[in-house]
């Protein structure tokens, strides 16, 4: 009973002191590239989720040897590759995996870096510095490389362990953020206040300081789904992604290092290319447009 | 009866540098403090920024690491090394200073003030929302708030927010940490009439922590003078402001203005005799360190840190 | 200033440790034996296990750790499984040509990232700064394969301006004029595309420093004096801007490294990173161990060097 008259407080509420996502709204009607960017994201997602359900993928990986390298026509839209597959049906699943991919990449690698980061800010001191040089030494270290190599010589290898490999070297840049922020949120009163009040490390680190720099995460997760949908297709492209018969964008620009390919059977790697270049441009612009959002809401909240 | 006793308390803090980083020097924020809370009372500590007043604040609530020294509250002692440290925090609550970072900017009303509560104890929700409902409009700010932002509150009303949050666990004991040098000068004395009503009410002892004279002589029944992590002067209010013994204290009190006009050209001129005695003699009080001396007994109440003499 | 580039010297011993147990590690899980690769798979097993054995691979982590380092340390890396050549010998071929790239690159980062820094910062808001910044954005967002292919695909098929692999033109004699030209000519694509997407961040940087420290009062002071407008710039923003650049270099070296591993695979250039690759896909694995751990030793060095070049012309950073 309780619960609903709370919530019909927190109703009334929404209109004295605008949500976050009402202000990120106001952001993203104003830039007109985050709306249309925002729009495309939406669009593309329901379309390669959704498509993806009614294609059949072992159809469109099966080698059919009487339509090699087909240009676009009725039969095939986009063409087809050098096994005969459909084009059009690999750049869907393609993009639907490489999305995948780096959502869950993005996710894993946050969770590491926040934990990372706000353990280090919020307790400083020793445990900062220690910490910061190990986040200094995984920095400078040739990553991709260090990636391709687990790739190779991990065992059972699947989407889920490349998705570990991924994350395991890329959670230092947004521990780096998040970490810097802690460190300025710690040394406000209301942090020092909850200790005071009897509150434990863990639960001001959930309960205070976490949720005031979820803006932060959430931009800086944002920003690293367009980066990580890069290096995905960028390792696919190496041909150290996905599994090999997983369509993904990387693979399919991986055929143009065939230099014919890449000279005369443009269908195969353009739209690949485009759809990569897009996706991370429109993740991009959703993404500054959330941070200007989040910087709108700082202000007005204090 | 001493409800808080701190005894020769010391914070120093670090300086690292030098090629490993190592402590090389450290900043001597406390430096042999101690004096006595007795119940009921209003403890007032005075001095300029940096003079060590809100690092003993914070210190005796827990929040800054203790060099050396004691610190008891009633018969416990609270940081004590060995065996299980004693939480007093339902005991002890903490008045900030800023009333504008010192609540969660995202947090509403309700959750602020009810976090001692569901720290301490298990309320069900509709009980621990009437609770918040009840001290709210006991620090004069209405119960309908409680879904609010702080942004939506005045510096004031901050204030007396954060004052239902440290008086939700009645504690004995309340640090105020110039609760009122953050807000306007017009809102200043209603703040302060207001912890007055409060303190009586909850039979409250207040260790006011502040650099306004001014406010501590409105506020406290007996005052310590705190210079450069020492304690120079301590006594009742009135040895204080009648009777001032060290050369700072006295340069201090000759500071507040008089209220009354006819006094003005009285009051110059012993502002600046007092300025003339203070830079012949300033460096008479303090030993070769710099450092203020030892406290001695004048009379039962009244303490100074005076040199020995012959 | 000593005392900092001491302490970051006593903060590189434990990196170049870390990283070498790393790269250890990584050998130790790859399948054969990455190190001495003396134990041929198609033995039996009881002849693997005396082999084994006889090759100290049954020792101890440390101990084979230590013997490991000792032999890297004297330039000896083991025996490439395809090759059979020396690994040291086969990466000294390879590390020439990507020094050249690299070089190169940064040559060109330096020389497209300040000019167009410059113009963006000192005439921000602009069209040109406009442009500049629309390229920046762009730029940011490519990754480097797909430009490096675009490239390819447009200046050096369609166009036909340069080669599309391969370092040098064959037939032609070392040292000779045309040999050098040749070189150069197999370089320039490469080496573009590595710059053009690798300057984005130097170009980033030095506008907001520039729109920065425009508006430091000692900048204003400058121009109430009455300085013109071309002395305040060359005398007092420039050399706060643009000095800090020339420690960018240590740090780009990560980049270059990503860039080579890309890029020098799309244009066939014989480089370390397509050693790199090329030796991954036949599982030479003590090539890759010595490729990995020279990359990972001149990023580190690098990251160092800058940091050193940083503290003597900002002093800024080395009050920590």
């Amino acid at each position: 009973m309780s619960n609903q008259q709370t919530e019909k407080v927190v109703e009334q509420k929404v209109e004295k002191s605008p949500s976050g996502l009402s202000i990120f709204w106001k952001e993203v009607m104003r830039d007109k590239l985050a709306l249309v960017s925002l729009v495309f994201l939406v669009l593309i997602s329901l379309v390669v989720y959704g498509v993806s359900i009614l294609l059949n993928q072992e159809e469109i990986v099966r080698v059919d040897p009487f339509a090699i390298y087909e240009p676009p026509s009725e039969e095939f839209i986009l063409g087809s590759d050098q096994g005969g597959r459909d084009i059009f049906g690999q750049l869907i699943i393609g993009t639907r995996n490489s999305l995948s991919v780096g959502i869950l990449v993005t996710l894993i690698s946050g969770f590491v870096g926040i934990v990372f980061g706000v353990v280090s800010g919020y307790f400083g001191g020793h445990v900062d510095n220690v910490m910061m040089r190990i986040v200094d030494f995984f920095m400078v270290l040739p990553n991709i490389m260090i990636i391709i190599v687990f790739v190779t010589i991990v065992p059972k290898y699947s989407v889920l362990t490349f998705s570990l490999v991924m994350a395991a070297f890329l959670w230092m840049g947004i521990a780096r953020l998040i970490r810097s922020r802690a460190l300025q949120e710690k040394e406000l009163d209301y942090v020092q206040a909850s200790r005071t009040l009897g509150s434990s490390h863990t639960k001001i680190i959930f309960t205070q300081v976490l949720p005031n720099i979820m803006s932060l995460i959430v931009v800086t997760m944002t920003l690293n789904l367009a980066a990580n949908i890069g290096i995905e297709s960028g390792l696919s492209f190496l041909g150290f992604g996905f599994p090999q018969d997983t369509p993904s964008l990387g693979t399919l620009l991986s055929y143009a290092t065939n230099p014919t390919t890449l000279e005369q059977r443009w269908w195969i790697w353009v739209p690949a290319a485009i759809l990569i270049l897009v996706l991370m441009l429109a993740v991009r612009n959703v993404g500054e447009a959330l941070k200007r959002a989040a910087d709108a809401r700082q202000r007005r909240a204090s | 009866m001493a409800l808080l006793k701190v005894d020769d308390l010391k914070i120093h803090f670090p300086i690292h540098g030098g090629i490993l980083n190592r402590k090389i020097d450290e900043v001597k924020a406390v430096d042999g403090v101690s004096f006595e809370v007795r119940e009921g009372e209003t403890y007032g500590l005075v001095g300029e920024s940096g003079s060590g007043k809100t690092t003993t604040g914070k210190a005796v609530m827990g929040l800054n690491n203790i060099t050396d020294g004691d610190i008891y509250f009633e018969d416990s002692h609270l940081n004590a090394k060995k065996g299980k440290k004693i939480d007093v925090r339902n005991d002890i609550q903490m008045i900030f200073q800023d009333p504008y970072s010192s609540l969660n900017p995202r947090k509403r009303v309700i959750d602020i003030v009810a976090e001692p509560i569901r720290n301490y104890e298990k309320l069900s929700k509709d009980d621990e929302k009437k609770r918040v409902q009840e001290l709210l409009e006991r620090v004069g700010i209405s119960s309908d708030s409680i879904m609010k932002y702080p942004h939506e509150f005045s510096g004031g009303q901050r204030q007396r927010i954060g004052v239902a949050r440290a008086i939700a666990l009645n504690p004995k004991l309340i640090i105020a940490d110039e609760p009122v040098s953050a807000l306007d000068v017009s809102v200043q004395a209603q703040v302060l009439n207001f912890l007055q009503d409060i303190q009586k009410e909850m039979d409250l002892t207040l260790f006011f922590i502040a650099h306004d004279l001014g406010v501590i002589k409105h506020m406290c029944d007996r005052i310590g003078i705190m210079y450069q992590g020492r304690l120079v002067e301590e006594g009742l209010t009135e040895e204080i402001f009648n009777n001032p013994q060290h050369i700072y204290t006295k340069r201090l009190v000759a500071a507040i203005p008089d209220v009354d006009p006819r006094n003005r050209e009285k009051h110059r001129e012993f502002r600046s005799q007092i300025k003339e005695e203070y830079q012949q003699s300033f460096y008479d009080y303090f030993n070769e360190e710099g450092l203020a001396f030892n406290l001695k007994q004048i009379t039962d109440t009244h303490k100074v840190a005076l040199p020995e003499r012959g | 200033m000593w005392k900092f580039i001491v302490r970051r010297l006593i903060i590189t011993l434990p990196q170049l440790l870390l990283m070498s147990l790393l790269v250890f590690f990584m050998a130790s899980l790859m399948p054969g034996d990455a190190f001495t690769s003396q134990v041929d798979p198609s033995l039996s097993p009881e002849a693997i296990e005396e082999q084994r054995e006889r090759l100290g691979l049954n020792d101890p982590w440390y101990q084979q750790y230590g013997r490991w380092i000792s032999n890297v340390a004297e330039g000896d890396f083991g025996t490439s499984t395809a090759h059979y050549r020396p690994v040291t010998d086969l990466i000294w071929e390879r590390m020439i040509n990507t020094i050249w790239l690299s070089l190169l690159s940064v040559i060109f980062i330096y020389a497209i990232g300040i000019p167009l820094g410059i113009i963006s910062g000192r005439w921000n808001d602009r069209l040109v700064d406009q442009i500049i910044t629309g390229y920046t954005y762009l730029g940011f967002a490519t990754p480097i394969f797909i430009f490096a292919l675009v490239v390819l695909f447009f200046f050096g098929f369609t166009l036909g301006w340069f080669p599309t692999g391969g370092s040098v033109a064959s037939g032609l004699e070392p040292g000779s004029f045309e040999y050098i030209m040749s070189k150069l000519h197999h370089l320039l694509l490469p080496a573009l595309s590595i710059a053009l997407i690798g300057v984005v961040g130097t170009v980033q940087y030095l506008r907001s420093e520039i729109i920065d420290t425009k508006q430091k009062d000692f900048i204003v002071t400058a121009r109430a004096k009455g300085a013109p407008e071309s002395r305040v710039y060359n005398r007092h923003i420039f050399r706060n801007s643009v000095l800090p650049i020339a420690a960018f270099f240590g740090y780009e070296i990560t980049m270059l490294i990503t860039g080579s591993v890309f890029v020098e695979q799309i244009f066939s250039y014989p480089g370390m990173g397509n050693l790199f690759i090329e030796s991954i896909l036949i599982r030479d694995f003590p090539v890759v161990t010595a490729v990995v751990l020279l990359f990972g030793l001149a990023a580190i060095l690098g990251a160092l060097l800058s940091d050193i070049i940083l503290s003597i012309v900002d002093p800024r950073i080395r009050i920590k």
